[in-house]
């Protein structure tokens, strides 16, 4: 027992010493909010905003009705084209113009629009036609309010009568849908990104100490089982010691956040303190601690008899580790569906089954325990990630026993498999 | 009284008897010598008796008691063949992390570690890596990882490949020194000079079973030709003698082999009867090289995969 707290000192302390270590802690979370509003920013930076020639046959679109649209929406700009249509056909790329819709002159307005062309020589995403057509539509619409004699007043009572939907559950008040989800994403993607790094790490350190050859020393003086729950341990300690870092620094913004107002970082801070009013913090900070060790252990476990298995040759582990990566990957497809209706059938099981519980149900839990996510579904799935990652241990254990004494060929899943099941 | 006895010891693999029924014994304080061609099962018997595999049959016995891998572990010291160290982790550390394992506590690991790296002039390498070490220095510090948590029985494959001459006389003295001290060493190794200059005892695995077991002298008698070396002022023309027969002529040197029945005293006695002035006279045995090759020989030089029904 001892020996086994030297090598979880020693996986522990040589990881979290490490520069990388210091600068990954500091510069996940950095990179993942860029990640987050990078993309948002460069995605509004990147829609082109179109200019559209319209060849009107019909006689309906006058240049006040597009003026008007033009003002009420500056995503993209509409003109009537007066000059030949032949002329404009063969030259609206030269006159400025990214494309042209023609209306057909039997268009009526008691029937309708069923379909118009943008003709463009280029292809563009519906992030650039969509609002075409929403200005066309509005444009039509205005059209025929003209035509059925609806006048100002009249079109200010018909836009009022949208209805907004909103959710209020009856058992949770506080509940809300838009924090829940957003903190499932954060938590399943998080969960994700924590098995799948820390996951190859183990599988890293475990080929290195087999290909150096100092596994021969160390299983002289321990066990191999040992050696491998130690490394397993340590790294997972690592990953705690990330995890509680990034949320004290939360908590640390949320005190902040009480004596400051005002500005970006109060309105940052008000966002983060809706957000923990809004989902029970502790209760989904206590479930990732659990499912990020229990989930940890799990795949790390596999992964560690993969990287005892393999030799030098990192292709090798790749292609060994496919199977379990995919599972993780797998886990999170699943999240998606789960976080748009965290109660239904699929989300429920694939929280509860083992391999995918740690994703999912972290996706899951924000919305609510126990109402969206009843005990017994909490328990049952926590009771068998433990007895599943139980399981992949001991499984582990005994082809890293053999694995890691054994140069040359790298053997199959099958090899594997027969390795695990064979008397000692 | 024997550190280490090994009964009939089995370790089957899917494709191998890596050892098959093996016994053995080893003294206190002796330097056993653990000979073998490549793949006549030496690293598997010594991979059983430093607790890394279990055997399939067979029993261990460790300073007269059942070998228990777990807490017998601190009195072995094992130097694997293919050296292994942690490339990324300091000296210091890593000498004072696997001495701990061993069992040290951590004020006796640095105590013992600083008494080696002086004695063995590595004190300036303590927050060095060992990647920025030659392969050499690399060898000199397994080997006092090896010994540091100063076992009674000491495990060497192969300690002094790489090693240049000076260094190779630091070990060895060491060897000596620590044998001397009452530690036990196993010596695993192919040269046969080595053999014959530190070891008092050997065994001869080949295809996983135990071919020769003794000490190297007594070897050495059991193998010997009956062959000697006589140096003579003149060595005649015609030697015709019904106790010896000439093997080979040098110069003044005459090899003889004495026939069943005889023994030196009727060569001697033929030439001093011939008149003939003895310069030298001495028995030839045979080397620990030869007597190698002459059990091994006809083995195919690998090891033939074969189905094994366990």
């Amino acid at each position: 027992m001892n020996k086994i707290l030297l090598i979880i000192k020693r996986e522990y302390l040589t990881r979290v010493r490490k520069r990388t270590f210091i600068i990954g802690t500091i510069l996940f979370p950095v990179l993942y909010l860029l990640l987050i509003f990078g993309t948002g920013y460069i995605a509004g930076k990147n829609k082109q905003d179109l200019n559209v020639g319209i060849i009107d046959k019909s006689g309906y679109f006058t240049e006040q009705l597009v003026a008007n649209a033009n003002r009420g929406d500056t995503a993209n700009n509409l003109t009537l084209i007066r000059i030949s249509e032949e002329v404009f056909k063969t030259q609206y790329d030269s006159l400025g113009y990214n494309g042209y819709v023609v209306i057909p002159e039997n268009a009526d307005w008691k029937k309708g629009l069923d379909s118009l062309v943008l003709n463009t020589n280029k292809t563009y995403g519906i992030g650039a036609t969509v609002p075409v057509e929403n200005k066309l539509n509005k444009l039509w619409s205005e059209i025929k309010n003209d035509s059925l004699g609806i006048d100002a007043a009249k079109k200010e009572i018909l836009s009022k009568s949208n209805i907004n939907l909103k959710t209020s559950n009856a058992k949770n008040q506080d509940a809300d849908a838009g924090a829940a989800t957003v903190i499932g994403y954060v938590c399943g993607f998080l969960m994700y990104l924590i098995l799948l790094l820390y996951g190859s790490q183990v599988m890293m350190g475990v080929t290195e100490e087999k290909t150096s050859r100092i596994a021969e020393v160390v299983v002289s003086s321990v066990k191999p089982f040992q050696l491998m729950l130690g490394k397993i341990i340590g790294i997972g300690m690592v990953a705690l010691t990330q995890f509680l870092i990034w949320i004290a620094c939360i908590f640390l913004i949320y005190n902040l956040g009480k004596f400051s107002d005002g500005g970006a970082m109060g309105n940052a801070v008000g966002m983060v303190q809706r957000v923990f009013t809004s989902v029970h913090i502790f209760v989904v900070v206590g479930c990732f601690i659990f499912y990020l060790l229990a989930g940890f252990f799990f795949y790390s476990s596999l992964y560690a008899a993969i990287g005892s298995a393999i030799n030098e040759d990192m292709r090798e582990a790749q292609s060994l580790s496919f199977p379990i990566t995919m599972l993780i990957i797998f886990s999170i497809a699943l999240m998606t569906p789960a976080i748009s209706n965290p109660s239904s059938p699929i989300a429920v099981w694939s929280s509860i089954i083992p391999f995918s519980s740690p994703i999912v149900m972290m996706a899951r839990v924000p919305f609510g325990v126990p109402n969206t996510v009843p005990w017994w579904q909490l328990g049952l799935s926590m009771a068998l990630l433990i007895a599943g990652f139980i399981f992949t241990t001991w499984f582990a254990g005994r082809i890293y026993r053999i694995g890691i004494l054994m140069y040359g060929k790298k053997p199959s899943w099958k090899e594997m498999i027969k390795w695990a099941f064979r008397k000692q | 009284m024997n550190i280490l006895e090994v009964h009939n010891l089995k370790k089957y693999f899917a494709t191998q008897k890596a050892v098959d029924d093996i016994s053995l014994q080893i003294p206190k304080g002796c330097i056993f010598g653990l000979l073998g061609p490549n793949g006549a099962g030496k690293t598997t018997l010594i991979r059983m008796i430093t607790g890394i595999f279990y055997p399939d049959a067979g029993e261990i016995i460790l300073k007269g008691k059942k070998f228990d891998p777990e807490n017998d572990a601190k009195y072995i010291g094992y130097m694997p063949e293919e050296r292994g160290l942690y490339k990324k982790m300091k000296i210091g550390e890593q000498a004072l992390y696997l001495a701990q394992l061993k069992g040290l506590s951590r004020s006796d690991a640095m105590y013992k570690i600083k008494d080696w790296f002086r004695r063995f002039e590595m004190e300036s390498w303590w927050n060095k890596k060992v990647e920025d070490l030659s392969k050499g220095m690399g060898q000199k510090l397994q080997f006092v990882i090896t010994v540091l948590h100063e076992p009674d029985l000491i495990i060497l494959d192969e300690p002094f490949s790489g090693l240049d001459p000076v260094n190779s006389n630091l070990i060895k003295d060491e060897i000596y020194r620590l044998a001397k001290n009452g530690a036990t060493i196993i010596f695993s190794t192919h040269r046969m000079e080595q053999v014959e200059e530190i070891c008092d005892k050997i065994v001869l695995v080949n295809k996983g079973k135990k071919i020769l077991d003794g000490s190297v002298h007594s070897v050495k008698q059991d193998f010997k030709e009956n062959l000697f070396g006589i140096q003579l002022e003149k060595v005649p023309d015609v030697i015709n003698s019904s106790s010896f027969e000439a093997i080979k002529t040098n110069k003044q040197e005459l090899i003889v082999k004495i026939k069943e029945g005889h023994n030196p005293n009727d060569v001697l006695g033929y030439f001093i009867k011939e008149g003939v002035n003895i310069v030298s006279f001495k028995e030839i045995l045979p080397s620990m090289s030869d007597i190698f090759i002459r059990l091994v020989e006809g083995t195919p030089s690998a090891r033939q995969f074969q189905e094994i029904d366990a």
